[in-house]
């Protein structure tokens, strides 16, 4: 019975480390196509989208066939809850990635506002905390995930700086826009990603921890 | 009682020993009353001797011994004026597997009532529909009270020796592996009575099913080879335990 328990949860595992290092590879093609404008690079990411929603449907079956099956408990439990919350962090950086395509699309000949705006410095860093949060994940690395944590804050203010960045842009020339608008969306999707990646280093501290740190609410110990 | 902290049971430093061998060691434990305490553990791990020593079942055994103190509404139950009868009568057990006696399904709850004196036949009736009541079996065997209780399903005689205890009106109910030989809808019944029950009654549960005690009691005991390795809120034991041995028991990774 353990066995198979155990064989369970590392098909999990499996799944988890495969869909994370495809959405990764999604994530790092689609800033490599906004940092070069070359958007031949943005061409195929829609199909391998697909598969990271394979993966979501898959890992969402194994996760109800062991709560169904083995009814974990504790820690097993934990993981559990926790895959399946990454799980969806991590379908959702997938259609973000694809989101983040369609505006390089658009976009592609605004290389100098984009490289003037901040908005590759704010991508590099929303890369590098999606990537650590999977390091974090494949590692159970408690202290990768707290460099993820303490992230989140600068991907914030690169957000609400550009923005203003931008909106200073269209007062100045009707001509920029629709540019800025498109912009505008990146950024949020990039903001959106970070998020995602912090979301996914709260679940292996829930994992490993059995702390709920999300929202910044400590919740009072349980009642007697 | 304890008024505080509202204890019903409380064991100090027990220990029991089995000739030479000690089974229990040193278990401190307070019981809540109103509250359902699960005990889990593996084979061997001294659980049931711990249920038994509750209400001074082991002695019906010789060979064994008990240092330390259990008390009982602060009475110490090892204390030899204590009439074990009367201790029997407010500690009541149900054992694993259901001991309907061939008797009538009346007789089989009031045999132990017509044994301590009651014979008044409206008495008697109104303990027999109340005790039935209350182990959730009235309904299904109110119009034939007079068939035999061997002629019930297993899941029934639980409940049925349950109703007999229950007719003594125990400030306690043991249990010891209630559900073991029952299927899962009869499990669901008598879980269904435990938790009506503790209103009422303070419940001590012995179980091999964890996920039993994850779904009924309020306060859960990990035992092992003979000690209380942790106590706590069910709900800690089952998601944050504090000892490695209690994890490795409750995911399935011990031994």
């Amino acid at each position: 019975m353990q066995d198979h328990f155990n064989e369970e949860i590392e098909s999990l595992k499996t799944s988890l480390i495969k869909m994370a290092t495809l959405v990764d590879e999604q994530v790092e093609r689609v800033f490599t196509a906004l940092e070069t404008g070359d958007i031949q690079l943005c061409k195929g990411i829609k199909a391998k989208d697909r598969e990271i929603d394979i993966y979501d449907n898959l890992i969402q079956t194994q996760c109800e066939n062991i709560l169904a099956l083995f009814q974990p408990v504790a820690i097993d439990l934990r993981f559990v809850l926790s895959a399946l919350m990454t799980n969806n962090q991590l379908e959702r950086c997938g259609d973000i990635a694809v989101n983040i395509a369609q505006r390089v699309k658009k976009t592609s000949d605004t290389q100098s506002l984009i490289k003037e705006s901040q908005i590759l410095d704010m991508g590099q860093q929303a890369k590098e905390m999606l990537k650590n949060a999977i390091d974090a994940l494949i590692l159970n690395d408690l202290e990768i995930a707290q460099k993820v944590l303490e992230s989140d804050e600068i991907v914030d203010n690169f957000n609400k700086q550009i923005f203003l960045f931008l909106v200073e842009k269209m007062k100045t020339d009707n001509a920029l826009i629709e540019p800025c608008s498109h912009l505008i969306v990146l950024i949020r999707n990039i903001e959106r990603l970070a998020d995602h990646a912090t979301n996914i280093a709260e679940n292996l501290v829930f994992y490993l921890e059995a702390k709920i740190i999300k929202h910044q609410i400590k919740l009072n110990p349980p009642i007697e | 009682m304890t008024q505080e902290k509202n204890i019903k049971i409380d064991t100090r430093h027990l220990n029991l020993y089995f000739h030479e061998e000690k089974i229990l060691k040193d278990i401190n434990l307070e019981i809540t009353s109103n509250q359902i305490l699960g005990i889990i553990g593996p084979a061997g791990s001294g659980k049931t001797t711990f249920l038994r020593s509750l209400n001074r079942m082991n002695e019906l055994e010789p060979g064994w011994r008990v240092e330390g103190q259990i008390l009982l509404d602060e009475i110490d139950i090892y204390n030899s004026e204590l009439d074990v009868i009367s201790l029997r009568k407010r500690v009541g057990i149900v054992f694993a597997l259901p001991v309907a006696l061939p008797m009538s399904i009346y007789e089989n709850v009031v045999y132990g009532v017509r044994l301590s004196g009651i014979k008044d036949k409206a008495r008697l009736d109104e303990i027999v529909e109340k005790s039935l009541s209350a182990a959730f079996l009235w309904d299904e065997v109110k119009d034939r009270l007079n068939l035999s209780g061997l002629r019930l399903s297993g899941g029934q005689q639980q409940r049925l020796c349950l109703a007999r205890v229950l007719a003594m009106e125990p400030d306690v109910i043991l249990l010891d592996e209630p559900c073991s030989g029952l299927d899962p809808i009869s499990t669901t019944w008598i879980e269904d009575a435990l938790t009506e029950l503790k209103k009422n009654y303070t419940i001590i549960l012995v179980t091999n099913n964890t996920m039993q005690a994850a779904r009924v009691a309020d306060k859960t005991a990990f035992f092992l080879m003979g000690e209380l390795v942790e106590v706590g809120l069910t709900r800690q034991i089952f998601t944050t335990p504090v000892k490695k041995e209690t994890n490795d028991y409750i995911t399935g990774r011990f031994g």
